[in-house]
């Protein structure tokens, strides 16, 4: 087996976080030599993007990239979080593979991202173990998916019930679920409040909810996996 | 002026030829009762009536009879008798002893307060003073004379006294005061069939109407009066010219040849000197209208020699302004003149004042020369004279009021006092008219007040809800960052330091390393409990609204407490209270604490039942109690029921109250929502 060395991109703001993954990789290097990793480490949106659009004018890709959700936004403001960041790798570098680590593990997040950047591993960092992430650095660079149990167990509920939400039932269910007011909505999700209304009207027969009280609408589709 | 003065006293009286009521008419007629011939006083006097005797005899007569009674003691007996005795001394002209006696007499009668002698001198002395043309003095007495009359119910004799009452007023042309004592008289006359005086007054009203030119009812009175003279059994009775004064009206209307009718059956009946050169006077007179000539100036001048031999100054002054007429009317304008300034002279001298009037007009236009000098003089008293009989009317006015004053007093007090009771009685009525206004005021003051005071409660109880809302939003962020924190730092933190501590390689026991396993997975499930804190913290669903059917249970359980009944709420699932207006919820709120408090307080019920449900667009409330019940026509009126109706009546609903005694209550509330 030849050597090989795979460029690895780490984009986590905690520095301790950082720490972790580069101590999985040099986990691997040590195990197999022959592997090694080329790592750039960025704890910020902007500098992240700066070394995604190095590769992308060398047009190059990076084997790896570790991507957390929750980021600072950038100084122009342009990239929010690290979704928006997904988003210019797969556009920028989209052959590269992105590793989403994330805290968040409510299912519509999780559901969202998957929708928006798809990527090719998905983490909660609860769930994982330094074994774990260890198999899940494994997997990406032979080419196979790698989704911890969380994630695994939303995908299942969901494909379970076949249910037709589409992405704006699920962000309706989702801002209702945090609280937001109905009069707040229509700037959300850019829907007149009669149609939210519809939609809630459709929610409710889907999700066999009778009372009005949107709580009960909210329980529900928590229950299946939807938020 | 001093001249003007002097015709102030005497008469104003309009001399037509034609009147006849002359001033011994009403003084001569004063007759006394028959007095009983047996004691020898009455035969005193009654022999002092006499016509066969002399004068001396007559007064001889009369001084036995007031000497005895002077001996007399003090009775009405006396007084009546004194007071005869000295109205036969009147009779007899002599007035001193007359005025002596009857002084006496009225003064004794004042003492006895013999009220019939008190009227009778009044009267002798009222007759006296109208004798020597004293009107004034003559009318207070009459008037005296007719109060006691009247006090001790002397018909006949207070309608006298009326009569003559009303004869002075005419004289100063009083007309319509002269006319209502002349009716007053009749009255009294027509009571007690007295044709002779109805006939006097008839022509006395006859005579009044002629003066103020309603000769139409001059002429009808004339009739009337003829119709009781015909009536008059008395041989001796004294016919008034009657049928002459009417002609003088038709003379006056115009109606000439009528007059001359008239003139011409008075001409014929049997007249006294007087009488008959007035009728031959008017009827030559009238004559001259008719423009025939033939015996008028025979007639007039005949009619002036008789008036000249009686000596009768005032017919005479009208002969001759009627002589000059009948010159003038022949064009022969010296003896006009010529007559009408001895008319003219003659008027001045008696103070006529009417025919100094009328002769200074004739002179004016006869003389032309003069003519301006005669109509100033005519301007000038003219103006004199009705200012003097205006002051002598007053006079009249004077002294009826100032004798009618006692006689009124007691009138006057009852009127007082009903005045005084009508107008304490409006003014009681007006105070609590104003009492009532007063409270009404505050009362809807009140009213005013309370409703702003509820607006206010109401006002305060949103802001109140708003602040919460906010305060509670403000708790959602707190929580929110809290949760975000925990997330997103100590987890992310915590994260690494497990999966960091996980790599870390160092050489120890197995014990050991499985001890470092075990911390590592204890590091993981912090974190998961972390997590699920953060994940709770940030659910904030259940918290998001006051909840508006947990503050109705709350209030009915509190209710419930102090009310001891039991109670039962019940919400409908399909109302959307996030989407009713927290208006209608605070009234609902309102009006359902209002009426729970009203059970607790009045209702006694055992039970109490509350429901929400939704009638698509209508949102009912139906709040049942098996209370007391009450009577809601009455209730309807408080201001308790008032409020709530008119609270659902501001959102467009509609409250309705069912009670029966003994049945409990039920109230309904519809409300229209978009739901």
């Amino acid at each position: 087996m030849a050597d090989k060395q795979y460029k690895a991109l780490i984009i986590d703001d905690h520095p301790l976080i950082s720490e972790a993954y580069k101590s999985a990789f040099h986990k691997i290097t040590k195990e197999d030599p022959s592997i090694s990793f080329k790592i750039d480490v960025a704890n910020d949106c902007d500098t992240a993007y700066d070394f995604i659009k190095q590769y992308a004018k060398n047009s190059d890709t990076i084997d790896i990239i570790f991507l957390d959700i929750s980021l600072p936004p950038s100084k122009d403001g342009k990239i929010l979080s690290g979704e928006d960041l997904g988003l210019k790798i797969n556009q920028l570098i989209p052959d590269s593979k992105i590793i989403v680590s994330t805290t968040f593990n409510d299912n519509y997040r999780v559901h969202s991202i998957f929708k928006s950047i798809n990527p090719d591993g998905f983490l909660i960092k609860n769930d994982i173990t330094p074994k774990e992430l260890v198999t899940a650095i494994k997997a990406l660079i032979s080419g196979a998916p790698y989704y911890s149990i969380t994630v695994m167990k939303m995908l299942r509920s969901q494909v379970s019930n076949d249910m037709l939400l589409d992405d704006i039932d699920r962000k309706i269910l989702y801002e209702l679920s945090i609280g937001t007011k109905m009069k707040e909505l229509p700037h959300i999700v850019l829907l007149s409040i009669n149609a939210i209304e519809k939609r809630k009207r459709h929610l409710k027969h889907v999700f066999d909810v009778k009372s009005t009280e949107d709580r009960e609408l909210i329980h529900s589709a928590k229950e299946k996996g939807f938020i | 002026m001093k001249i003007l003065a002097k015709y102030l006293t005497i008469t104003v009286y309009i001399l037509f030829s034609y009147l006849l009521l002359s001033c011994s008419d009403t003084k001569q007629i004063k007759t006394h009762d028959p007095v009983e011939i047996k004691d020898s006083i009455s035969i005193w006097i009654k022999n002092s009536r006499i016509k066969t005797n002399s004068l001396i005899q007559k007064k001889n007569n009369l001084s036995k009879a007031y000497n005895n009674l002077n001996l007399k003691p003090n009775d009405k007996y006396k007084t009546k008798n004194l007071s005869i005795v000295a109205y036969r001394y009147y009779e007899l002209k002599d007035t001193l002893l007359f005025q002596k006696i009857n002084k006496e007499t009225q003064e004794l009668a004042y003492q006895l307060k013999d009220s019939f002698t008190i009227a009778d001198t009044h009267w002798s002395l009222a007759d006296y003073y109208n004798h020597r043309e004293i009107y004034e003095k003559s009318y207070f007495h009459y008037k005296e004379a007719y109060i006691f009359f009247e006090k001790i119910d002397k018909e006949y004799q207070t309608a006298r006294m009326l009569f003559a009452m009303a004869f002075i007023k005419g004289r100063y042309r009083d007309y319509s005061g002269s006319e209502v004592l002349t009716i007053k008289a009749i009255e009294k006359f027509k009571k007690l069939n007295n044709y002779k005086w109805l006939y006097s007054s008839y022509n006395q009203l006859a005579i009044l109407q002629n003066d103020i030119q309603e000769y139409d009812k001059s002429i009808l009175y004339h009739k009337k009066a003829l119709v009781f003279f015909n009536k008059i059994k008395s041989k001796n009775k004294k016919y008034l010219s009657s049928y002459n004064n009417m002609g003088s009206s038709y003379f006056k209307k115009g109606n000439y040849s009528k007059a001359l009718k008239y003139y011409n059956i008075d001409l014929k009946k049997d007249n006294n000197m007087i009488d008959y050169a007035r009728i031959l006077n008017n009827r030559a007179y009238c004559k001259i209208f008719l423009n025939d000539t033939i015996n008028v100036k025979r007639d007039l001048f005949e009619a002036l020699r008789i008036r000249d031999s009686i000596g009768n100054q005032a017919s005479v002054m009208v002969s001759k302004i009627n002589i000059s007429d009948y010159f003038k009317y022949i064009k022969d304008t010296t003896n006009a003149l010529k007559y009408v300034k001895e008319a003219n002279f003659i008027a001045q001298k008696i103070k006529n004042g009417s025919n100094y009037l009328n002769s200074l007009k004739k002179l004016a236009v006869l003389d032309i020369k003069n003519s301006k000098k005669y109509l100033e003089r005519y301007i000038q008293f003219s103006d004199s004279l009705s200012t003097a009989e205006r002051k002598v009317q007053n006079k009249f006015t004077r002294i009826e009021f100032e004798t009618d004053e006692h006689i009124e007093e007691s009138k006057r007090l009852s009127e007082q006092t009903i005045i005084i009771s009508i107008t304490s009685v409006g003014l009681i009525l007006i105070l609590s008219l104003a009492y009532f206004l007063r409270t009404q005021k505050s009362k809807n003051e009140k009213l005013v007040l309370e409703a702003e005071q509820q607006k206010a409660n109401e006002q305060v109880y949103l802001l109140t809800l708003e602040q919460q809302a906010i305060i509670e939003e403000e708790r959602v962020q707190e929580r929110n960052r809290i949760s975000e924190e925990l997330h997103d730092g100590v987890l992310g933190r915590l994260f690494g330091t497990r999966v960091g501590l996980g790599f870390l390689d160092f050489d120890a026991s197995e014990e050991t390393q499985k001890q470092h396993e075990s911390f590592l997975e204890e590091l993981q499930e912090i974190e998961k409990e972390i997590r699920d804190v953060s994940h709770k913290l940030s659910n904030n669903f259940s918290a998001d609204q006051i909840n508006f059917s947990t503050l109705i249970k709350q209030l009915l359980k509190t209710n419930s407490t102090t009310g001891n009944f039991k109670h039962q709420v019940s919400f409908d699932e399909q109302i959307a209270w996030k989407n009713i207006s927290q208006l209608i919820k605070i009234n609902i709120y309102r009006v359902v604490q209002e009426s729970l408090q009203n059970i607790v307080k009045s209702a006694h019920a055992k039970n109490v039942i509350l429901d929400f449900s939704i009638k698509s667009t209508t949102l009912v409330v139906l709040l049942k109690d098996d209370g007391v019940g009450f009577n809601i026509k009455k209730a309807k009126k408080g201001i308790g029921i008032k409020n709530m109706k008119s609270r659902i009546k501001k959102l467009k609903g509609r409250l309705e109250i069912e009670s029966k005694m003994e049945q409990g209550t039920s109230i309904t509330i519809e409300i229209p929502v978009t739901n």
